[in-house]
């Protein structure tokens, strides 16, 4: 380091801050390059106001702040892992996405024992044709349904009750959820506990309902043809795929509205973009 | 206005300060000085990394150009961020439409 560099307060900044600044050599340089820049400004400016020039490099020094605070500021880049109120965010609509599956799961529970009263347990939970269960699993449906006769019939009442009660447990286990989620919402002590950034909604703008849109329908789609398929080969249990169908593609629907919503808005932003396009002056003016 | 409250605020005003046209850093700080009427008090070094975080970001873009007769890294917007700029402002009207009817200070 020779004299002029010691002496030259602007030179001797930009040490410390190399000194303080970390990461890619390029990017280094570029931050070095920007401050001297900068600070040369500052200090014509100042002296342009009239200030003597050592007055005017320590106003420069003094607004661009120190070394290490400058530094702090670019060494704080974005870790591999995403930011606890991203996290927590993406948490809860990931939450809000399995509680509303889980109630749908309910509700088709519900729907599967409505079409096992209407047309019969077997379009619910009737085995494909050629499956056969041994003695004493045959034993066991008839245990749990001796008004059965058979053991094909005990075996398909015994599906269908657990395709009905599995489901339904699954649908209060969702309102569980759903429920947890409403008081994590309104309740202000629990969303101090929960860091969400401070309420701002740090997702892409209509996240939960492209995700529910996305899952609900794929859900939707494999459910009805596997119940479609399973009812042109003459089988059973087409039922237990089309209720869960049903259910999945009306909730993927009413997401889809809600991404329609989120797709309108966005139009309101295109035309204030163009509106700003249109303000904005030309190059060179 | 203390750099703390401009915290949450920093990244919108820089986009609008280069979405009236491309601008070198000390440019964009000295914009910022005036359109606010040295309102804004805060480290001018720290503006730097904003703009880095923004440029990373996609909002804005960089490179090197001759300015002034001195090689200068000049700032522009880009397509993302005239779309971002645009959704801030619109959400910063609805928020001080918000504030002024609660405070009774619409104007009627």
């Amino acid at each position: 380091m020779n004299d002029q560099a010691v002496s030259d307060p602007i030179e001797a900044y930009l040490d410390r801050l190399l000194v303080e600044l970390s990461g890619r050599a390029r990017n280094v340089r570029r931050i070095l390059a920007e401050a001297d820049d900068h600070l040369r400004d500052a200090v014509e400016s100042g002296v342009a106001e009239g200030l003597s020039t050592a007055e005017a490099e320590q106003r420069a020094l003094d607004r661009f702040g120190s070394p290490s605070t400058v530094a702090r500021r670019f060494t704080r880049r974005p870790g591999r892992l995403l930011p606890v109120p991203v996290l927590s965010q993406l948490v809860l609509a990931l939450a809000l996405l399995a509680g509303v599956g889980l109630v749908g799961i309910g509700v088709s529970g519900a729907l599967a024992g409505g079409m096992g009263a209407a047309v019969g347990k077997d379009f619910v939970s009737g085995d494909v044709a050629g499956v056969t269960y041994t003695p004493a699993r045959c034993a066991d449906y008839l245990e749990y349904h001796p008004e059965a006769g058979t053991c094909a019939r005990a075996a398909t009442a015994h599906h269908f009750d657990e395709i009905v009660e599995y489901r339904l447990a699954a649908g209060i286990l969702g309102l569980l959820v759903l429920g947890g989620l409403f008081l994590v919402r309104r309740s202000p002590r629990l969303a101090r506990v929960i860091p969400m950034g401070e309420g701002v909604g740090l997702l892409p703008d209509g996240f939960v309902a492209t995700t529910g849109a996305a899952v609900f329908g794929c859900a939707a789609s494999v459910l009805i043809f596997s119940g479609l398929a399973q009812a042109g080969g003459g089988s059973g249990g087409a039922g237990g795929y089309l209720s869960g169908g049903i259910v999945a593609a009306v909730i993927a629907a009413a997401f889809a509205v809600g991404l329609f919503r989120a797709l309108a808005r966005r139009a309101l932003v295109v035309d204030a973009v163009d509106d700003l396009a249109g303000l904005r002056p030309s190059p060179g003016t | 206005m203390k750099s703390d409250q401009l915290k949450g605020h920093l990244d919108v005003l820089l986009l609008a300060v280069v979405d009236v046209r491309p601008a070198h850093g000390y440019a964009i700080i000295s914009a910022l000085r005036e359109q606010s009427e040295g309102a804004f008090d805060l480290p001018e070094g720290t503006v730097y990394p904003a703009l880095h975080r923004l440029e990373e970001a996609g909002l804005v873009a960089s490179r090197w150009g001759e300015v002034g007769g001195r090689r200068r890294r000049v700032y522009q917007l880009t397509g993302a961020g005239a779309t971002a700029l645009a959704e801030r402002r619109i959400e910063w009207k609805q928020f001080v439409m918000g504030v002024d009817n609660v405070l009774g200070w619409a104007p009627a």
